[in-house]
């Protein structure tokens, strides 16, 4: 299957036609990106954050744009991008930024930048074993550094950046390191994939990943409508169909045609066309085999593989069985939102509303990691949160996430971590619903936390003597951040 | 977590000659004793019990495998010692007779065995009754009274045996009493602390603490590095014989509730206690609980329980060891089938009630706190392997199995009073054993079954119940998690029954 996945892709792009190697000097496509990044801290919401800087690479595509990892520019206050052999550094600007599969478009204002500079373009998705280059800044380093590797698999892969997203990644065996990401991995003189990511040395040797080009391609069309849109998703769960009873139980033939809807995400783009027990048939006119595969210009390929190739409102066809009458939907592709609780994410200060020295921020991948929250229902809150569809009642899971101590606060400390459901009666679904809840005039506010029925109580006189108190103590610059202040 | 001691691998001291300083030359003909290098433990030989109080207690236990809930485990040998009571038994910790198969008493001083039997066992406060299968036995040995409970600040004797079989006792310091936890979690009692520079000696769970002639305590752990000892308290102690006194044992009782403290002055405020008033605030209540039969409510506050004022924190004034939560006063110091009056505050105004109380076994949770001393239930069907969900499942993760076992279950176990109002099982795929019936599905587990055949399965009873009616000749096994649904062919699955039991070598499909 993780062949013919590469297969299915090499086919889909085998229409650029690669023309004979043209004689071209590199150094005149590639640019050093150094980025001053500012990295929030969950754990003091309230602060800017610790600023470090990273080096990484990038490359001139068409229409004046640099191509570039999503990482070596995240969360970036300024990047710096330089030319090889020229002593000027010139002031970047992220165009669009995909955090999902790792990919950003940075821009220069000085209008000549792009003038000396020979844009690469891009190439198939490589064959096993073939020879690539690949071209970075790795460990720093002023000049550029290029490796030589062949390719050594094709699969999806997690993508590290965003830690939620997986897609088609290319493994090669040349070494790829700090530095080497965003720089281009050439063939023949065309762009192959791009360096992103690879393991530690004490975890394997002699393997990093490239971006391939299908990846790359997606994303120049997704922004090519002004504005990224994210990977589009069914949001459903199948389940192979290759047991012979279960296939005699739904009614269907021994033809290995078909897989069973285990599970349709309530709030995603599927709800209300595709129903759990449906028995999926054909997905844009391509036969769905039991495994969870379809056929592909004569190969088997994942199924979501057909998804991985849309866009945001890009229509997909299946032709399905229900309570055995055949039917077809049609149905518009969207992003999924649920998932992004288990995303990292960047280029946005961290949300909060702080009352009384309590601090609330809703659950998300920083969070958990910022203050490695061991609680059991914070974990299954984040695990099962579509699963067990938590985004009914809980959108943004919000947390007591910390006690800035003071007497206000003094009998507290037990309620930390606790999920909080109401405020005053008003059912908390967002962290908007807890700054309006203590925005009202009250006695007393109270706070109940998921599955306890002691409230938290604060008392509105005493809070209000506190507040300035803690704001001096603690530093609080702002009391809170709705997500108004994002950076782009 | 637990500081599980006198596991002999875990737990050495360096052998030496008698130190020069110990206060009691041993007997001619004793090899050398092991001392600590530096300390000069207050060890002498326990002549008040030369009469003969204490036996070795040989236990081989032999635990079920929960993974394979069909077989048991390699059986394994626990050694520690048992004081002779009144009425002809003798005291262990539960502990050592856990799953036991075979026990055998043995005389120190004249290494004669008899084989024992259980007669009572409460896991739950670690305590448990032999009674010797000829009750001669016991004839020549003295049994120790358990009438006399210490104070704080007393001196008491651990004693040990010698390999000789010679008593050895070592002094310990009572240094305070408190509520703590046992050796099952969410099962606490009153525990003695006590200070002691104990030594490894050759045996291992269980050593009795005495004062003169009185059995005081049991021990529970030891941690070697602080030279601490929590040891069961006499009170528990007293309260286990009382009650093994009546057949059927019915258990420690508890209100079945759980509450929080009510210090915070705006939370006061807002629930309009008076400042000098005490009480604890009620979270949660256990349905079918004695609370809950007694119309106690979650948010109540509870002023008083037997006549014992509670206060902020959740404690009263005990006669004898001062200020200890009202748990031990309402399940060690009352009893089952008493009746316990309540004061409670329910919106600011006074109302009395009177709890029943009685023991809840473990059967009568959701998932069982503990499975001891009885199988685990399963039923195999098409070589799935459903079992019901128990903590001792969970326990078989090993010792941070609340990190280690499948978290979605973990979190089923904690939050079970919150999550399954109703009186249930949890019934859940543990395994599959692979055969021609399960070609073509992932190997599945830790998946709850919600559904069989249309009918909601609540106990493996239900399980048993609905495989009796196939749909269209098709089992529809409909679980909580994805793939939600697997279906196996009902008369392929009788059919191959005898032969998947034996590729697998199955003793038996089901025990329930």
């Amino acid at each position: 299957m993780i062949r013919s996945t590469l297969f299915g892709i090499a086919c889909l792009i085998s229409t650029s036609a690669v023309a004979d190697t043209p004689k071209f000097d590199v150094h005149k496509s590639i640019v050093r990106i150094t980025t001053t990044a500012q990295e929030p801290d969950y754990r003091v919401p309230w602060n800017p954050g610790s600023i470090s800087t990273g080096i990484g690479a990038g490359f001139v595509i068409d229409g004046n744009r640099i191509l570039t990892n999503a990482h070596v520019v995240a969360n970036g206050r300024f990047i710096s991008v330089q030319r090889e052999n020229d002593p000027r550094q010139y002031s970047g600007q992220v165009k669009f930024i995909a955090h999902d599969c790792d990919l950003a478009i940075v821009t220069i204002s000085e209008p000549n930048f792009f003038k000396t500079m020979q844009p690469l373009h891009l190439g198939p998705l490589p064959t096993i074993q073939s020879d690539v280059d690949v071209y970075g800044y790795p460990i720093g380093g002023e000049r550029l550094s290029v490796t030589q590797g062949i390719v050594s698999r094709i699969d999806f892969e997690s993508y590290s950046h965003s830690g939620a997203d997986s897609h088609l990644a290319v493994q090669i065996d040349a070494a790829i390191n700090p530095g080497n990401s965003g720089g281009p991995v050439l063939q023949s003189g065309k762009v192959v994939g791009i360096a992103f990511q690879g393991y530690s040395g004490d975890v394997a040797q002699n393997v990093g990943f490239m971006i391939p080009t299908p990846v790359i391609q997606r994303f120049l069309a997704d922004i090519a409508s002004g504005h990224y849109n994210r990977y589009v998703d069914l949001s459903i769960v199948p389940e192979s169909l290759t047991n012979a009873a279960a296939r005699r139980a739904l009614g269907l033939p021994d033809d290995d045609t078909g897989v069973l809807v285990s599970s349709v995400e309530s709030d995603a783009c599927a709800a209300g066309k595709l129903e759990p027990g449906d028995v999926l048939l054909s997905i844009d006119g391509h036969r769905i085999i039991s495994d969870q595969t379809v056929e592909l210009d004569g190969e088997n390929v994942d199924l979501a593989e057909v998804i991985e190739r849309k866009l945001k409102g890009d229509k997909v066809k299946i032709d399905l069985l229900r309570n055995h009458q055949p039917l077809s939907v049609e149905v518009e592709l969207e992003p999924n939102n649920s998932y992004l609780i288990q995303a990292n994410i960047f280029d946005e200060y961290p949300r909060f509303v702080m009352f009384g020295g309590l601090v609330f921020q809703p659950l998300s991948r920083n969070l958990l990691e910022a203050f490695q929250i061991e609680d059991l229902r914070v974990k299954y809150f984040y695990n099962n949160f579509i699963n067990d569809e938590i985004f009914q009642d809980h959108p943004q899971v919000i947390l007591l996430s910390n006690i800035l101590p003071d007497p206000v606060n003094a009998y507290l400390s037990e309620f930390r971590y606790q999920i909080v459901d109401e405020i005053n009666g008003h059912k908390i679904r967002t962290l908007a619903d807890v700054a309006n809840a203590f925005d009202e005039t009250s006695d007393f506010y109270t706070i109940k936390f998921v599955g306890a029925s002691r409230p938290a109580v604060l008392q509105r006189t005493a809070v209000e003597e506190a507040k300035e108190r803690i704001k001096d103590n603690y530093g609080v610059r702002l009391e809170r951040n709705l997500g108004e202040e994002t950076l782009r | 977590m637990r500081f599980l001691v006198f596991c002999q691998a875990s737990f050495f001291f360096a052998i030496s000659a008698i130190a020069a300083e110990n206060p009691s030359p041993s007997p001619a003909g004793t090899p050398a004793v092991e001392t600590r290098p530096s300390a000069a433990p207050k060890e002498h030989l326990a002549t008040e019990l030369k009469g003969g109080s204490v036996l070795r207690v040989n236990s081989t236990n032999q635990s079920y495998d929960f993974f394979r809930p069909w077989s048991k485990k390699a059986p394994s040998n626990r050694r520690g010692l048992g004081a002779v009571i009144d009425g002809g038994e003798v005291l262990v910790t539960a502990e050592l007779v856990w799953d036991s198969n075979f026990i055998e008493l043995e005389k120190p001083d004249t290494g004669e065995r008899a084989t024992a039997k259980v007669a009572v066992v409460d896991y739950e406060t670690n305590l448990a009754l032999l009674k010797p299968n000829n009750p001669d036995f016991l004839k020549d040995l003295q049994p120790l009274d358990t009438s006399v409970a210490p104070k704080v600040g007393d001196r008491l004797s651990v004693v040990q045996l010698e390999s000789n079989g010679t008593p050895v006792s070592t002094e310990a310091l009572l240094t305070s009493a408190e509520v703590g936890h046992y050796v099952l979690d969410d099962y606490s009692y009153l525990l003695f602390k006590m200070s002691c520079p104990l030594q490894y000696r050759d045996n291992s769970f269980t050593l009795p603490i005495v004062q003169d002639h009185h059995l005081i305590s049991m021990l529970l752990r030891y941690d070697p590095r602080s030279q601490t000892i929590e040891a069961i308290s006499t009170p528990v102690i007293q309260h286990f014989l009382k009650e093994a006194d009546h057949q059927p044992y019915q258990g420690f009782p508890s209100f079945g509730l759980s509450f929080s403290t009510t210090r915070d002055p705006q939370f006061r405020h807002y629930e309009k206690l008076s400042d000098s008033e005490g009480g604890i605030y009620v979270d949660d209540v256990e349905p079918d609980s004695p609370a809950a039969q007694a119309d106690i409510q979650t948010g109540d506050i509870l002023l008083s329980v037997g006549g014992k004022s509670v206060d902020p924190d959740g404690d009263y004034d005990d006669s004898q060891y001062g200020r200890l939560s009202i748990t031990h006063f309402i399940t060690t110091l009352s009893y089952s089938g008493q009746k316990v009056p309540v004061t409670l505050s329910r919106h600011g105004e006074r109302k009395d009630v009177v709890v029943s109380l009685f023991h809840k076994p473990p059967q009568d949770y959701v998932i069982d706190p503990y499975v001891i001393g009885r199988p685990p239930r399963y039923l195999i069907l098409g070589g799935l392997v459903f079992e019901e969900l128990s903590r001792q499942y969970l326990r078989e993760w090993g010792p941070s199995w609340q990190r280690e076992a499948p978290q979605r279950f973990v979190y089923f176990d904690h939050y079970q009073a919150d999550l399954f109002p109703k009186q249930r099982k949890i019934v859940f795929l543990s395994q599959i054993l692979p055969n021609n019936d399960t070609i073509g599905y992932p190997q599945l587990n830790y998946m709850a079954v919600e559904r069989v055949n249309g009918q909601p399965i609540y106990r493996l009873e239900d399980l048993a119940k609905a495989m009796e009616k196939p749909i269209n000749g098709f089992h529809k096994i409909e679980f909580d998690l994805d793939p939600k649904v697997i279906y196996l062919d009902a008369a392929k699955v009788q059919e191959n029954a005898a032969a998947l039991q034996k590729t697998y070598s199955l003793p038996a499909m089901r025990r329930f």
